[in-house]
């Protein structure tokens, strides 16, 4: 047959020259044509975060995979994928992958965070920080839970478990059958991101009655953290915070737009940005308006700074100095005047003050005053939690059931009490302990809370996703608008020989999960077919044996005769 | 080894066509260019029958579900023009009636072979994802070889004067069954499906 198609090539090629070009081009187009994707599954994952502060790096390096998966069970770990779901994840595990330098860690997230028990949520939330300490160069990835995903865990599982000890019709039957899966991800390795720029807001309500007056300032970090930044929404830290200065402002400026009640404070509001990595925002506008202006509210009379972090739960209020506030002193006014209100009007708010020394030998500052404390200016934050170290601050879990918006909205009053109280020196002129202001027209909005809130958990905030143009600070400026004059934007870029903060890109991809079948799989099929082949050949070559025996089956009578 | 499998499946839907051509003694009678013919006369025979399909048959807009079945019956009864196009074959070929029902089954069924199944396996068994319709595809390309064989071997008997009269009949069964194969399997998992679905629905009434 072969010496009749070569003469028919022949002649094909001899006598007409384009037809052979008909015949060729799609031949060669065909067989250098990309391989279409068809997966199994495709989802998206999210990486662990990878930034270097401060010189030092942390988080996880990678961000490339092409490698089978397998489950923590199985003996073998390294280059490959191993997939973990949040119920069976414990620090242990997570060792043990990363010792065998797996290919990549997935660790499967359920879609409602609510239906986990809280102590594994507990659990998770401390082992974060801990997963964040160690640089690695394993790429830790999080996937959302659905149904297919699922579904690929257990075949793993069940594929991964029974590695090791089966006998050998066993392992015979079981590549024949088992599903392996592949996880290739789409997108290049990570590169640090360059001239990023954290944008942070201000805005102020000038008081009323001559030059020099003093300033009270209020900040709050609107950024959020993690340990992957996609899914960070920080709740509680600190979108409780920046919901409260929101609402402050808005009482504040209805009050300064009478003049009865404009005080003689100068109200600056901050809205800060970096503050997960080291009051970064905090930073540069503290060193643009104290060393590099000539006048600025800050450089004058400042009364005292007062920063809000993680407000949205609780029944107790540290308030957080650096230095105890000496008698007479504005610092010493907000002291006592908190502690008034606290025990006049809500007995059931424990009020403590928590005195902690700025150490600057630590890696990362414990809280946002302490920025302002290393310049000189008397600062404090008040927080529900006691320690700076505490897990909820940096947490993936911290989502909106985090906050429970009565007692949000219970802060807020009783700091915009408190500082009522202040502005207008009302324990001086007699005023009683349980006198409260802002009632009726001006009560604090429980609506206008919980929008904001909602608003600011509805997409992460990670400091790495929020650049100039984002939605976030842009809404952020137009609410601070509506409330205080001079809104302006104040922007932070690192340093380029010597960065404070680098962050690297590729946080979020798209993993695809290919059905694969072990390599023994196609050995065994080809063994098949040709066992198969076989059997046609000598059936095809005897097939007069077929036929005869067939005619004597159908025609019985013939033989008969 | 993906490039592997696509060995395989080609392998396995292409070398029973190779060992009939060879064992069934066609290689001696220098059939290769008929063969080639008639796989040509395939790819008209099959030209035909889509234009004739997309002219003279509008899109089904009925509810999902319902089969319509006068249509499906009438599209099915264009595929006799397969069993005239391999009467044509035949007719065209001289010499003995095994030689010539050989030589158009393996034309036609070769044409089959290169036309619908040769492209889905490059494309599809050489990709990371392996799914098993590659080889069933290619085991299918094999029982439609001995059909197609069946099938040139029914319409030469139909054609032939000198039949016995008891014959025909069969003869004109078997041929309605091959044109209209693909139809009766729909027709049966249709009323299949009725009855079940009735048979439950009074179970639990």
């Amino acid at each position: 047959m072969f010496e009749e198609a070569s003469e028919v090539f022949d002649n094909m090629f001899k006598s007409s020259f384009p037809l052979t070009f008909i015949v060729f081009i799609p031949a060669v187009l065909i067989l250098v044509s990309p391989l279409p994707a068809e997966a199994a599954h495709e989802f998206t994952v999210y990486r662990m975060q990878q930034y270097d502060l401060q010189g030092q790096p942390y988080g996880t390096r990678n961000a490339i995979l092409n490698t089978e998966a397998r489950t923590v069970e199985a003996e073998v770990l390294s280059r490959r994928c191993v997939i973990m779901r949040l119920v069976d994840f414990s620090y242990e595990r997570y060792q043990k992958a990363l010792r065998q330098s797996a290919g990549a860690v997935v660790i499967i997230l359920p879609k409602n965070m609510s239906t986990m028990p809280q102590d594994i949520v507990q659990q998770f939330m401390e082992l974060e920080p801990e997963m964040l300490a160690t640089e690695t160069i394993v790429p830790v990835y999080f996937a959302l839970e659905d149904d297919e995903l699922l579904s690929i865990y257990t075949q793993t599982l069940t594929s991964s478990s029974s590695q090791g000890s089966s006998s050998a019709a066993e392992v015979l039957i079981h590549t024949a059958t088992a599903n392996g899966f592949q996880m290739v991800t789409s997108g290049a390795q990570s590169k640090a991101v360059s001239d990023w720029s954290i944008t942070s807001l201000e805005g102020r309500l000038a008081g009323t009655g001559g030059e020099d007056l003093p300033t009270i300032v209020l900040v709050a970090h609107y950024d959020s953290f993690g340990v992957a930044p996609w899914l960070s929404y920080g709740a509680d830290s600190n979108g409780s915070g920046v919901s409260m200065l929101l609402e402050l402002a808005r009482l504040f400026s209805r009050l300064y737009t009478y003049k009865r009640t404009h005080a003689g404070y100068n109200l600056l509001f901050f809205v800060s940005g970096g503050g997960k990595f080291n009051y970064q925002g905090t930073k540069r506008w503290l060193e643009d308006n104290l060393d590099h202006t000539d006048s600025s509210l800050l450089q004058d009379n400042v009364a005292f700074v007062l920063c809000l972090d993680t407000l949205g739960n609780g029944d107790s209020l540290h308030l957080h100095v650096s230095k105890p506030p000496k008698e007479g002193t504005p610092q010493y006014a907000l002291l006592k005047e908190l502690e008034t209100v606290v025990s006049s009007q809500y007995p059931e708010v424990k009020f403590s003050m928590v005195h902690k020394k700025i150490n600057l030998a630590d890696d990362t500052l414990a809280w946002e005053h302490e920025r302002f404390g290393i310049r000189r200016l008397p600062a404090f934050t008040l927080s529900h939690l006691n320690s700076h170290r505490e897990a909820q601050r940096s947490s993936i879990m911290d989502v909106r059931p985090h906050v429970d918006l009565r007692k949000l909205s219970r802060n807020t009053k009783l700091i915009a009490e408190a500082l009522a109280r202040v502005i207008y020196n009302l324990t001086e002129k007699g005023a009683p302990g349980d006198l409260q202001i802002f009632t009726e027209q001006m009560q604090v909005q429980e609506e206008q809370l919980s929008s904001v809130v909602d608003w600011l958990t509805a997409q992460p905030r990670a400091a790495q996703l929020v650049d100039k143009d984002s939605s976030v600070v842009s809404t952020l400026e137009y609410h601070l608008g509506r409330y205080l004059k001079d809104v302006r934007r104040h922007y932070v870029k690192a340093d380029k020989r010597d960065p404070e903060f680098v962050f690297y890109d590729q946080l979020k991809q798209t993993m695809n999960a290919y059905r694969v079948k072990p390599a023994i799989f196609d050995l065994l099929l080809a063994v098949c077919i040709a066992a198969y082949l076989g059997v046609i050949y000598l059936a095809i070559q005897h097939f007069g044996v077929l036929y005869s025996l067939v005619r004597r089956i159908t025609a019985p009578k013939t033989k008969q005769h | 080894m993906t490039l592997f499998h696509f060995g395989n499946c080609f392998a396995l839907a292409y070398f029973p066509y190779f060992i009939t051509y060879k064992c069934s003694g066609l290689s001696e009678y220098n059939a290769f260019w008929r063969c080639v013919q008639a796989g040509a006369t395939y790819l008209f025979v099959q030209l035909c029958k889509m234009l004739f399909l997309a002219t003279f048959f509008p899109t089904w807009e009925g509810g999902a579900g319902v089969y319509d079945f006068v249509g499906e019956f009438m599209k099915a009864t264009v595929d006799l023009a397969d069993l005239l196009g391999l009467h044509l074959v035949m007719s065209r070929n001289a010499g003995k009636g095994e030689y010539k029902i050989m030589v158009a089954a393996m034309g036609w069924a070769t044409a089959e072979l290169v036309m619908s199944r040769c492209i889905p396996l490059w494309v599809g068994a050489r990709g990371i994802e392996f799914d098993w319709k590659y080889i069933q595809m290619s085991f299918d390309s094999n029982i439609s070889l001995v059909h197609y064989i069946a099938m040139a071997a029914v319409v030469w008997m139909f054609t032939r004067y000198d039949l016995p009269k008891s014959f025909r009949l069969p003869v004109t069964v078997l041929l309605g069954l091959c044109v209209y194969k693909a139809f009766l399997m729909e027709c049966l998992d249709c009323t299949a499906k009725a009855i079940l679905t009735f048979y439950c629905f009074n179970t639990f009434m």
